[in-house]
């Protein structure tokens, strides 16, 4: 009996969001924000199943929102909304662990600190602020926030107002000009 | 749009949400996918009658022949078929069915396998091969592309979250198509020609709508946000 009951709760909830979708599409306000007030909490238990960490939920939770309002279009109308919202959903929690694993990978491989160069070199090394200050602005800038405040390259980026791979490259720069600095050119 | 950084989740929420409010405009959902088949099958039809009329000149003894209906019956089934796996492909939620897909990928081996009903001719001359192979290949590639311009532009304009799998059912979709088309555009019944001139154009040209569909075809929500925490 409770079962059944469970089943119509589920079914009502599943009619109403799909209505409110489909008066969002129309440009409704009120049915937008409850739709989204009523999406956030599942959406959210959706996402805990899936992102570790609170702050890598917490951006994805605002993709995935962002995504579904921008892919509203898509929704057809009459439809069931669970199955097209998780999709969506789903979607854009593999591609952020997919861009998270390529960047921890990335920060793996230029992890190589010009500290340890300046260590093993035999040769008398020349200060890293010294070697930090003769960079342009742009590659201190990145080679600062990247290794020495810790920050992720997305989170460098939209500090510095620019895209990751423009990061990505001006990171990689400051790399080279320390390595050779710091090494010597070796 | 700029998301600011709220404290707890509940505050964060409610944050995205004023911005999604502020930028709300009415948007009209997409076609169905049947009438959006039903679409891309006029232009189709458009094509085909085009060849029809510029088609091999036995083609009215050819249509007598069972086999040749069953393999141009098989293909134009196999593009129908694949041309709506990649419509349902590119709305978020709609399963594709291994069904559907299970019998386009009959419907066209069985269309290959007919193809090898003639005995290949082994004492082809090259130049004579070539010369009468090149413009089969480039008509297989010149009538695939107003079906697979239109399907792709259906498929696009939704919002496909596996891009490789879009991509390659619009190229099956409209190489199928093609295909079926230049076995009544072409005399030429002999397997060889048609596997070298006709088949491995139309599976070349699928790779590359993969690659394709991957790259652009795949919806990417472009709406710019800043870290909840930064």
């Amino acid at each position: 009996m409770k079962h059944a009951e469970g089943t119509d709760d589920r079914a009502e909830q599943s009619l109403r969001r799909a209505d409110l979708m489909a008066r969002l599409q129309r440009g409704d306000a009120e049915a937008c924000r409850a739709l989204l007030n009523d999406i956030g909490p599942s959406v959210r238990a959706f996402l805990r199943r899936r992102i570790a960490g609170a702050e890598d939920l917490d951006d994805v939770y605002q993709e995935v929102l962002l995504g579904l309002y921008e892919a509203r279009h898509s929704y057809q109308p009459g439809r069931p909304l669970e199955p097209w919202l998780f999709a969506i959903a789903r979607n854009i929690a593999i591609d952020y662990s997919r861009r998270r694993w390529s960047r921890a990978r990335w920060e793996e491989l230029s992890a190589e600190p010009p500290e340890a160069i300046a260590e093993t070199s035999p040769e008398p090394q020349p200060d890293l602020q010294e070697a930090l200050a003769s960079l342009p602005k742009v590659q201190r800038e990145a080679f600062t926030m990247l290794k020495l405040d810790g920050l992720s390259l997305d989170h460098a980026a939209a500090r510095a107002g620019t895209s990751v791979g423009a990061m990505k490259l001006r990171a990689h720069r400051a790399y080279k000009a320390l390595r050779d600095l710091i090494g010597g050119g070796k | 749009m700029t998301v600011r950084h709220p404290i707890t989740p509940e505050q964060r929420h409610s944050a995205i949400v004023d911005h999604i409010v502020a930028d709300l405009r009415p948007v009209r959902p997409r076609l169905s996918v049947g009438l959006r088949l039903a679409l891309w099958l006029i232009v189709d039809l458009i094509v085909a009658a085009w060849v029809t009329a510029h088609s091999r000149a036995d083609l009215s003894s050819m249509l007598h022949r069972p086999d040749y209906l069953l393999e141009l019956l098989f293909f134009g089934g196999a593009a129908t078929l694949a041309a709506h796996l990649a419509l349902r492909s590119a709305v978020p939620g709609l399963a594709l069915s291994k069904g559907e897909t299970g019998l386009t990928l009959t419907l066209a081996l069985a269309g290959i396998w007919l193809l090898t009903r003639v005995p290949i001719k082994p004492d082809y001359p090259l130049d004579t091969f070539v010369r009468t192979g090149l413009p089969c290949a480039f008509g297989t590639t010149l009538f695939a592309t107003a079906p697979w311009i239109g399907l792709a532009w259906a498929v696009a304009r939704n919002a496909p979250l596996r891009g490789f799998i879009s991509g390659m059912l619009v190229g099956g979709g409209a190489m199928l198509f093609s295909f079926a088309v230049m076995r009544v555009e072409c005399p030429v019944d002999e397997p060889l020609h048609l596997f070298t001139w006709h088949v491995a154009p139309a599976v070349l040209l699928i790779m590359v709508s993969t690659f394709i569909g991957g790259w652009l075809l795949r919806f990417r929500p472009s709406l710019k946000l800043t870290p909840a925490h930064s």
